[in-house]
């Protein structure tokens, strides 16, 4: 009940709180206060919802269906905090949250003085009211009674939950989804502003005013997106850190049009320009947030991504569309309504060889790998098809280049007029540089053209930042941000020039105890070590011990599998090894048990047919399934004796056998069958075969056993293991803690500068003044 | 540069984008299709279905490919070859989605996506089932 009443009041409060700003904006000053408590009342009604969710979780209370669903009592603390975003109703919870939270530091910046504030918060309060009615129509505060009202009775209690899926169990499950939704959240702070000064008709403010969170956005969403790379690549064993994925392309959209955005507001602060393109561009980031959202709520992508989804239902799926349809309508209206006084009024047309060019050029740039992604994941809605992960490399790859082109030149050029002799004569110290690097990356095997041209303009971008980041810190100057990102963008696509054109990968083989050799390492496999992690408290895990050994060095690399009890699934862990430019790494793939009886003494036989086996002629009869129906439910649960009745004959006698097996849980275990004067050979029944099944199961794979004989069998299990050296990755992951490095410094920066154009007013003041 | 100029550049380069970009989309482009469809196709596409349970599954680990057969949706059956080993979650998806090609009377695929709804969602029989253990 509580949940519920507070997500209630939450969404009554957003309304008055509209109301209150929606009448300060035409004039009725008197209403700010209201427009301001009531959007307290919305926030503080989310948080203590939240609290009060993640307190039935930490409690343990199963009797509501969400916390049923998604946690049990055998859950670590983290991990049991981390149920609460584990479903959809939660996590969007957790976006209320976040978004309630940051509205509330959003309103105390908006209210020092004049920005916008009614305007601003009108439309933030708006995407609070939509939130509270999707958490209305899929709330987490369900009974579970009213989540199954035909199988449970009123009033029950489940002593225990399902649990947490074993995929989600490690730490980046406590930090990648709250980071990458802190994020998103983030998103609607620019979008607010942009509509808000379309809103009050004023265009030059914003800008300034936005930047420090538009930066906030881009390095959390940045950082966010990287975690859950690190996730896939580390953990989940997917071999990589990013798959194309139409999950993960579809935060990436947001985050590209960010980033774009930031350039061409810088423009807009330096020259007047831009209005169009700044608002513009802010609203899509959010929009693109909407519209994430919705490819990964509806359910929209099941088929097209590795990622599992459930539908929603009829109902949420049509307010995301209505949430989506709505925001877009708003801004189209406000911008077209707008259009006229939106135009650029200055009149000397600009020159090529300005920092105002190079900025565009480097937004358009962005603006078009984010459309190639946005088209490319978008496909799978508007036809029964989707593109490859090649269809992305080949096209961003030379936008990147460009990038990287514009990235590194365009810190040497001015914003008024470039002296050419002085902008090239900068160039030739970088341009020397990447040219000896590159040729030392084509001496230790870069090959591939296309990638020996990224590798120089990347190595061109990071030496040119490099070297002006030295300079602005020895000057004591905190402008260094901007530098810095790019600097960790520049080495992030080294890293993937490494990572993801070089890799090499095989697959290993290895018998216990048996050594084999590849990339110049030699893999042992040496037996299993069962463990039990402190976060699944449920399955026994396996430790599978491989020695890699390589010039007298040895170390033991330890992937991990084990059978999920929570899915009835095999689920992989990979193990890595970080040299300083390289990883090793190790994803297993399966164990290999001996066979129990040797290949060559199985056979398939046909019903009715006779074969020659040694000295024998066995005929298959037909199967005996006792009393159980043929394909019944015995056979579903796996639990069944199926035998085979076989007419044996040795040359003197014939003997009909009926050879029985013994099936558990759908494996066999069958038992040996005798002749009775002829004991030299076994029978056993091992199923129905594969090739019977298509001819109406009437093929027996039986196993026909000559006591005298030595036969060829493998005696130990085999671990079969994927190994790949994936170079320079390392670069990569430093490239993006640099880059976020980047955004908080510019934060601090640009936060500055506000404080210095626009000292605070207190709020109160300025109303009075308003009065008078 | 007079403006005249700078708008055929743009112009250009963003018809070379657009023809660039629609040549390698076309190429890229996987289409779901049925097994019939596939056999007549012969190119690579993405076949919905389920895994026939009842027929054995094998893992090759000299070869690395696991070998199941699957229904389609129109319930055309076809033996698939995966490139790699038994996938995550296979055993229990309700779907499997198989990317890849046909050749004779085999499915040959390079990757297959597993679907588990039931990971994510319980359902009323299983609130049962917790009640039974205890």
């Amino acid at each position: 009940m509580i949940g519920k009443v507070l997500i209630y009041i939450s969404f009554a409060a957003s309304i008055l709180s509209i109301t209150g700003f929606l009448l300060t904006h035409t004039g009725r000053d008197k209403f700010l206060n209201m427009g301001r408590i009531f959007f307290h009342i919305t926030s503080i009604g989310f948080i203590t919802a939240s609290l009060y969710l993640l307190y039935i979780i930490l409690t343990h209370q199963f009797q509501f269906a969400y916390v049923w669903e998604q946690s049990s009592t055998d859950l670590q603390l983290p991990l049991l905090m981390s149920t609460f975003y584990a479903g959809q109703e939660g996590s969007f919870m957790l976006w209320a949250f976040l978004t309630a939270v940051i509205g509330i530091f959003l309103l105390n910046f908006v209210s020092k003085g004049d920005r916008h504030e009614p305007q601003v918060m009108l439309v933030y309060t708006l995407v609070l009211s939509f939130l509270a009615l999707i958490l209305i129509l899929k709330s987490p505060f369900n009974y579970i009674w009213e989540a199954f009202p035909k199988e449970v009775e009123y009033g029950f209690v489940p002593p225990e939950g399902r649990g947490l899926n074993p995929l989600l169990q490690n730490f980046w499950m406590s930090i990648h989804p709250p980071t990458l939704f802190l994020g998103f959240s983030s998103l609607t702070v620019p979008f607010a502003f942009a509509i808000g000064s379309l809103l009050k008709n004023e265009y030059s403010k914003w800008v300034t005013f936005s930047v420090p969170w538009i930066l906030f956005s881009g390095g959390i969403l940045g950082l966010g997106i990287m975690m859950g790379g690190y996730w896939a690549y580390g953990v989940l064993g997917w071999g990589g850190y990013w798959a194309w994925d139409p999950v993960e392309n579809s935060s990436l959209i947001p985050w590209i049009i960010n980033v774009a955005s930031l350039h061409t507001i810088l423009s807009q602060k330096k020259t007047g320009g831009y209005k169009k393109t700044n608002l513009i561009l802010s609203i899509l980031a959010f929009l693109l947030v909407l519209y994430s959202t919705f490819l990964t709520r509806s359910g929209i992508l099941g088929d097209s991504s590795v990622h599992s989804f459930v539908d929603p239902g009829a109902l949420v799926y049509l307010v995301l569309v209505i949430f989506i349809s709505s925001f877009t309508l708003i801004s189209l209206a406000a911008i077209i309504f707008r259009w006229k006084s939106l135009k650029d009024l200055r009149t000397e047309s600009s020159k090529f060889l300005t920092k105002e060019s190079f900025l565009l050029i480097g937004a358009l740039l962005l603006s078009a790998s984010a459309l190639v992604v946005f088209v490319g994941t978008s496909l799978p809605i508007v036809s029964q098809a989707k593109v490859e992960a090649n269809f992305y490399n080949k096209m961003t790859i030379p936008i990147a280049i460009f990038l990287m082109i514009t990235m590194g030149i365009s810190l040497y050029i001015d914003w008024k007029q470039t002296e050419l002799k002085k902008f090239t004569s900068n160039l030739i110290l970088p341009g020397i540089l990447s040219l000896i690097m590159t040729i030392v990356l084509v001496v230790i095997g870069l090959h591939d053209p296309l990638y020996i041209i990224f590798a120089f303009v990347s190595l061109i971008a990071f030496f040119i930042n490099a070297r002006l980041a030295v300079k602005v810190i020895r000057n004591g100057k905190l402008s260094f941000g901007g530098m810095f990102a790019h600097i960790g963008i520049a080495l992030f696509f080294l890293g993937v020039i490494g990572s993801g054109r070089y890799s090499e990968e095989t697959n290993l083989s290895l018998e216990r105890g048996v050594p084999k050799e590849a990339f110049g390492y030699k893999f042992t496999y040496s037996g299993a070590t069962p463990f039990m992690d402190a976060n699944n408290k449920r399955d026994t895990m396996y430790a599978f011990n491989v020695t890699v050994e390589q010039d007298n060095k040895e170390m033991t690399m330890r992937p991990i599998m084990f059978v999920s009890t929570f899915s009835n699934g095999i689920m992989k862990n990979p193990d890595i090894a970080n040299f300083s430019y390289k990883d090793l790494y190790i994803s297993p793939m399966s164990l290999e048990e001996p066979d129990l009886y040797p290949k060559e003494a199985q056979y398939d036989i046909k019903k009715g047919e006779k074969k020659k086996i040694d000295d024998l002629t066995v005929e298959f009869v037909d199967f005996d399934f006792g009393n159980m129906q043929k394909g019944g439910k015995e056979m579903a649960s796996g639990n069944y004796t199926l035998g085979a009745i076989l007419n044996v004959s040795d040359g003197k006698t014939t003997e009909t056998l009926n050879v029985k097996t013994q099936f558990v849980n759908g494996q066999p275990s069958p038992m040996a069958f005798m002749m009775k004067d002829n004991r030299n050979y076994e029978f056993y029944f091992l199923n129905m075969s594969v090739k019977g099944e298509e001819a109406g199961g009437t093929t027996a794979r039986i196993v026909v056993l000559d006591r005298n004989k030595n036969y060829n069998t493998t005696a130990n299990e085999v671990l079969v293991a994927e190994v790949s050296i994936k170079p320079f990755i390392s670069v990569l992951w430093t490239g993006v803690v640099l880059m976020f490095v980047g955004f908080i410094v510019s934060i601090f920066r640009r936060r500055k500068e506000i404080s210095m154009k626009y000292p605070d007013v207190p709020a109160d003041n300025k109303t009075e003044k308003k009065k008078k | 540069m007079t403006n005249k100029i700078k708008i055929a550049i743009g112009a250009v380069i963003v018809v070379v984008f657009i023809v660039v970009g629609f040549i390698s989309f076309m190429d890229n482009k996987i289409e779901y299709a049925s097994f019939s469809d596939a056999q007549k196709k012969l190119k690579t596409v993405e076949v919905k279905g389920s895994w026939v349970k009842e027929k054995d599954a094998k893992y090759d680990a000299a070869a690395n490919t696991f070998t199941f057969y699957m229904k389609d949706d129109s319930n055309t059956e076809m033996k698939v070859v995966l490139d790699g080993a038994k996938p995550n979650n296979f055993d229990i998806a309700t779907m499997v989605v198989a990317k890849g090609k046909v050749k004779g009377d085999t499915f040959y695929a390079k990757d297959i996506l597993t679907k588990c709804p039931s990971k994510y969602e319980g359902k009323g029989e299983d609130v049962k089932n917790t009640y039974k253990q205890q």
